[in-house]
């Protein structure tokens, strides 16, 4: 009887300041739709360092007027190298077929250039990808090379701007949980005053403390909770539509976001607006109720 | 004991020692910033004396945590001048919401508080709302509630302020008859007809001080 007496009150209490309770619900399900889009991303950026970074190479371009000897002196110096763990040579021939694989769709740039006109070049796997900078400052000034060009310096400003993304979605999630838990503190004050003779029967009687603020604390428990829900539902949304919309242009680059890792969020999103909802709503009751 | 308030030039009680019996009946009696209520307050653990120890129902009151507090008002029943009933439950509601609030079952409830609805001379109002029923009538829903948990103490303050003189008897008379299942009775009160009625000990308070103990007292 006392759990169907707690949750008819807390039913009920939701109900009767229905507009503020709708307001909570929704800052909170956005603030938790932030913060679940801030983990996203962060899982992602981290799978995409380790996919991405595993495969980075270090091109070495050589100079059109290289001569033989010059050539196999670096090939050789490189295969002793103890920073590199793989060394492939690309002729012109084999350059000019890459670049016709990547320029596919432009024919136009495609026929302009000619496959002497490409640079031949070592393609470098670094034991670790971040030493670059030795392997630089060790052949840039050896004879026949043109340019030396890193893949993870490329990357590097990626994942910058992916950061940035994440750090974006990180601050709007604090400022509207700031929010929400306002409304919640808010709410639970109106909710108490409405039950204030209540309240004073129940503490004159000798009801327990828990018994008194339950009602209180799982109506906020219980907002977060919905909040949560909905912060799921705007996730799977943007999934469904942003998946064949605006984001497929970056398909490819992104590794592809999956129901499940969305379903993953789902309980930390839940367990972070429950608790939050849950402490924000105590503490409010130790200051106004002071049972 | 002595309590000063924060801000008071001068202690709302000053040296004030008392004892009272199980099974008393003691009514307090003096002006109206005497005291007499916050004795009732320390009684109840509301507030806490400066000096000296409050001992209810052998455990010190002073030094209880305030956790503990709940359990503790369960030995005690209320009655106030205002009443304090729910204004949107019934008179039986009113008494089983009590019950409830402290982990009674709606069948204990259904026992019990028809019997003592009835002991306080309401049998056939108990789905009457307090808008529906007269001041002495709402002061006997509000004795109900305070003892349907069968508590060891009654305090009572100032509980026929509101109500005229005949109402004011049988409220008494209802007081009485619970004093004598055993119960302690503690009233506040500055009606002097009904105390020199009851013919009980009074306690005489003026300016924070006992001025009188007197085992079967009239109003001075």
């Amino acid at each position: 009887m006392r759990m169907k007496y707690v949750l008819s009150e807390v039913l009920v209490g939701l109900w009767r300041n229905v507009t503020m309770t709708i307001a909570m619900i929704i800052t909170m399900a956005v603030s938790l739709f932030m913060l679940g889009g801030a983990g996203l991303l962060y899982q992602k950026v981290g799978d995409m360092k380790d996919l991405y970074y595993e495969n980075v190479q270090v091109s070495i371009f050589l100079a059109t007027d290289v001569s033989e000897q010059q050539r196999t002196d670096l090939d050789a110096k490189l295969k002793s190298d103890p920073l590199v763990k793989e060394v492939i040579y690309v002729n012109k021939d084999e350059a000019y077929k890459r670049f016709q694989e990547m320029y596919q769709d432009a024919p136009d740039l495609v026929n302009a250039v000619k496959a002497d006109q490409l640079p031949e070049s070592f393609r470098l796997t670094l034991v670790n990808p971040e030493q670059y900078k030795s392997i630089y400052d060790q052949y840039k000034d050896t004879e026949g090379v043109d340019e030396i060009v890193d893949q993870s310096r490329l990357l590097d400003k990626v994942f910058g701007v992916l950061t940035g993304i994440q750090t974006f979605a990180l601050v709007i999630a604090v400022f509207m949980a700031a929010a929400a838990l306002l409304l919640v503190a808010n709410t639970i004050q109106v909710a108490a005053y409405s039950k204030r003779r209540e309240v004073a029967v129940m503490k004159l009687v000798g009801a327990s403390n828990w018994f008194i603020q339950a009602p209180f604390v799982l109506e906020a428990v219980v907002a977060g909770l919905i909040g949560s829900v909905l912060a799921l539902v705007f996730m799977a949304l943007g999934k469904y539509f942003g998946g064949s919309g605006s984001l497929s242009a970056l398909e490819g680059l992104i590794t592809p976001v999956s129901w499940g890792d969305i379903f993953l969020m789902f309980p930390i999103m839940a367990g972070v607006g429950a608790l939050f909802s849950a402490v924000t709503g105590w503490i409010t009751l130790r200051f106004y109720l002071r049972v | 004991m002595t309590k000063t308030y924060p801000k008071a030039s001068r202690p709302s009680l000053d040296n004030v020692s008392v004892s009272i019996e199980k099974g008393e009946f003691v009514f307090f009696i003096g002006p109206s910033g005497s005291g007499k209520s916050t004795i009732i307050k320390m009684l109840l653990h509301e507030v806490s004396p400066n000096k000296g120890r409050v001992v209810v129902n052998g455990k010190d009151v002073t030094t209880m945590r305030s956790w503990k507090r709940p359990h503790f008002r369960r030995s005690i029943g209320c009655v106030f001048q205002d009443f304090r009933l729910l204004p949107n439950r019934t008179a039986y509601e009113n008494v089983a919401f009590a019950l409830e609030v402290i982990g009674k079952t709606k069948a204990v409830a259904r026992r019990v508080v028809p019997e003592v609805l009835e002991l306080v001379g309401l049998g056939g109002k108990e789905h009457r709302y307090p808008h529906e029923l007269s001041g002495g009538e709402q002061q006997r829903v509000a004795v109900a509630r305070a003892f349907v948990n069968r508590p060891l103490i009654l305090l009572a303050d100032e509980p026929t302020g509101n109500l005229d003189p005949d109402t004011s008897i049988e409220i008494m008379r209802l007081l009485d008859r619970i004093n004598r299942t055993g119960t302690t009775v503690v009233m506040v009160t500055h009606d002097s007809n009904i105390v020199n009625q009851m013919r009980r000990r009074v306690v005489e308070i003026e300016s924070g001080r006992i001025v009188r103990d007197q085992a079967r007292g009239v109003y001075g």
